[in-house]
């Protein structure tokens, strides 16, 4: 009867404990100032420093097949592990043959959206600020990208924000009831320091969306784009349809793109079939963030908004 | 029976339920003890004095000053202090314009604009701090590094810009050292919570098993407190036209009702003299309770709801828990 009770008490003592243990998330270390400054941009203007890069496009196709030109590097601004991705890659030749020409270690101005997603996270902490190494490979392990670039040295490439195709392929992204119930539900611990704000997560799936987006307000200019609260429906919804969830989410537009044109003169009910990536809403993450006292953790799911990179209908 | 059935469940959701209330209790006087010991501002006032320390600068009224003091009497940083006590926020932007101030208008004069030096009139219209003449310090030299780091030395706002920086830094070691001077109070009031209320795992797990009504009221009070919201901030963009404007709301609901409380006192508590307490497993409870109430309150709310979802997964909602079995024949301990 002892032994019973022992093993009793010590199954009802680890099971309280053993979660304790079973975390495994990646932490970026954002400064403050950087993401004040940038949570309600669209991109962000930098040196770009090329260690590696694709000598040619993505194939296109599904998943991975997505026509991006990768390029791993370290920048003036931003000072985290990254990648840039031009989208549309096969649209880009003159871009593709000044990237070809380029040496390991050269700088070229570029203008690209941010983005933060722990899509390549990696198993180390980021810190921003911290001594970057150089990237080993064209994909290194990375929470920052900038995806699509938007201005790479002399070459602009907003007409890049248009669906992937090359002839009769054309790159599908996920669909809108298989993406955005998992980005609903990403983890997140954001955690706060006088200068910087901590965001833990885990490897994220479900790159590109399609869906449908009914504007819930005015689009509002940013400078440097244009962004609007929408709902989230599937394509092919009818009017009498729910969206996928009740609350709105925030999207981003590049000014000059395609997409940004056609939203600019929408109103409030308009639609728009589009395909999107996700990145963390950084505005709300501030807004969190400023409403934490002391060493308090919110712990609840990643704030993200979608950057529109192409109208599909 | 086998080992893993909804009593061993019970048991633990009531385990981590004494846990959740008493890290709210914890965090509580946590709180209440920051407040009366004004633990943020000293910590705070302690990084500012380490980070000006061993300089000097010359007063002309007074003679050569310790930056410390100049700062603190800086009419900026005054109207900060409420009655004496120094505030527990202070901004990049005041503490950089503090110390520029003071090493422009009581350090010694900044050199003449030269062709050489690159100023431009547009600016030299905000007076350029000239830490460079500084007495030999530990200001002078980080300021100076800072700017010297930053290329552009003649520019106003590079100077206020590498003292953010430099302030920005130094606030990180002092939230270092707020969270674990928190992390230590935690630990100590925890302890000291436990012991007096004798918060005994091994004997919360023992009453748990042994008193299936005591269990049932546990389960009852658990699932009362899993449906109340999560402690934590709420952010809501009010202006569907507005996406940048949020409005961020703190959600306190933490306080305990006093059916809580009842519940908790039937498991916590000196029932019998203290001596009599004293043994291996009582301090092995204690250990464990500690432990426990140091995870924070949050940790144990997200891990009770998850239990609760996995306990009554497949009932009603409106179902309650099950009634009481019938006691153990085992003697209860």
């Amino acid at each position: 009867m002892k032994t019973k009770r022992f093993q009793f008490l010590l199954l009802s003592i680890t099971l309280v404990f053993a979660p304790i243990t079973c975390r495994a998330e990646i932490t970026v270390s954002l400064k403050k100032v950087f993401v004040q400054q940038f949570k309600d941009k669209a991109t962000i203007s930098t040196k770009f420093r090329i260690d590696q890069h694709h000598n040619s496009a993505n194939p296109i196709g599904s998943g991975s097949k997505d026509g991006d030109i990768h390029i791993a590097g370290r920048d003036s601004v931003v000072k985290l592990p990254m990648v840039s991705e031009i989208i549309n890659g096969k649209k880009e030749n003159s871009a593709l043959k000044f990237l070809l020409t380029t040496t390991s270690g050269q700088s070229v101005n570029l203008t690209g959206v941010w983005r933060l997603w722990f899509e390549h996270p990696g198993s180390a902490d980021q810190i921003q600020g911290t001594t970057v190494p150089p990237a080993d490979d064209t994909n290194p392990d990375h929470i920052f990208e900038f995806h699509p670039v938007v201005q790479f040295g002399t070459f602009n490439l907003l007409d890049s924000f248009a669906p992937i195709k090359n002839g009769s392929k054309e790159f599908r992204g996920y669909p809108a009831e298989t993406a955005f119930p998992a980005y609903e539900k990403r983890p997140a611990v954001i955690t706060v320091s006088n200068s910087a704000i901590m965001i833990s997560s885990t490897k994220a799936a479900y790159n590109y969306a399609e869906f449908e987006m009914r504007l819930a307000g005015k689009p509002k200019d940013v400078g440097d784009g244009f962004i609007v609260f929408a709902n989230v429906y599937s394509i092919g919804s009818g009017d009498d349809d729910d969206p996928l969830f009740e609350a709105t989410r925030r999207m981003v537009f590049v000014k000059g793109s395609a997409p940004a044109e056609a939203v600019e003169k929408l109103k409030k009910g308009d639609r728009l079939q589009v395909l999107g990536i996700p990145r963390v809403n950084l505005n709300e993450v501030f807004a969190i963030a400023s409403g934490l006292h002391g060493d308090e953790v919110f712990d609840e799911t990643l704030p993200y908004e979608m950057i529109i990179v192409a109208i599909l209908k | 029976m086998g080992m893993f059935n909804s009593n061993v469940l019970d048991i633990v959701i009531g385990l981590i339920f004494v846990y959740l209330t008493l890290a709210i209790l914890c965090t509580a006087a946590n709180e209440w003890v920051a407040a009366v010991t004004k633990r943020r501002g000293k910590t705070l006032e302690r990084g500012v004095r380490q980070l000006l320390a061993d300089q000097v600068v010359p007063n002309a009224d007074r003679g050569d000053q310790q930056f410390a003091e100049e700062f603190y009497r800086h009419p900026l940083i005054t109207k900060l202090l409420d009655r004496g006590n120094h505030p527990a926020y202070l901004s990049p932007r005041t503490f950089a314009a503090a110390v520029t101030d003071i090493v422009t208008n009581t350090g010694p004069a900044p050199p003449a604009p030269s062709v050489t030096s690159g100023l431009t009139p547009d600016k030299i219209e905000t007076p350029l701090p000239n830490f460079a003449g500084l007495p030999e310090g530990q200001v002078k030299r980080s300021v100076l590094a800072l700017i010297q780091h930053l290329k552009e030395r003649n520019d106003p706002a590079v100077v206020q810009q590498a003292l953010e920086a430099w302030f920005n830094d130094s606030m990180d070691r002092v939230s270092g050292w707020y969270k674990r001077r928190t992390q230590l109070w935690t630990i100590i009031i925890a302890a000291a919570l436990t012991i007096l209320v004798n918060a005994d795992t091994v004997h919360i797990v023992r009453q748990l098993r042994n008193d299936p009504v005591l269990r049932s009221a546990v389960i009852e009070e658990a699932k009362v407190r899993s449906q109340k919201p999560r402690p934590t901030v709420t952010v809501e963009y009010k202006d569907e036209n507005d996406p940048t404007s949020p409005t961020v709301t703190r959600n306190e609901g933490d306080a305990l009702s006093q059916k809580e409380l009842d519940v908790l006192g039937q498991m916590i508590g000196w029932h019998s003299p203290f001596r009599d307490n004293l043994r291996g497993e009582t301090f092995l409870g204690w250990l464990l309770t500690v432990l426990a109430i140091s995870m924070g309150a949050p940790f144990w709310f997200d891990l009770l709801n998850k239990i609760m979802r996995v306990r009554f997964a497949g009932k009603s909602p409106d179902e309650t828990a099950k009634p009481p079995e019938k006691p153990d024949a085992e003697p209860r301990v």
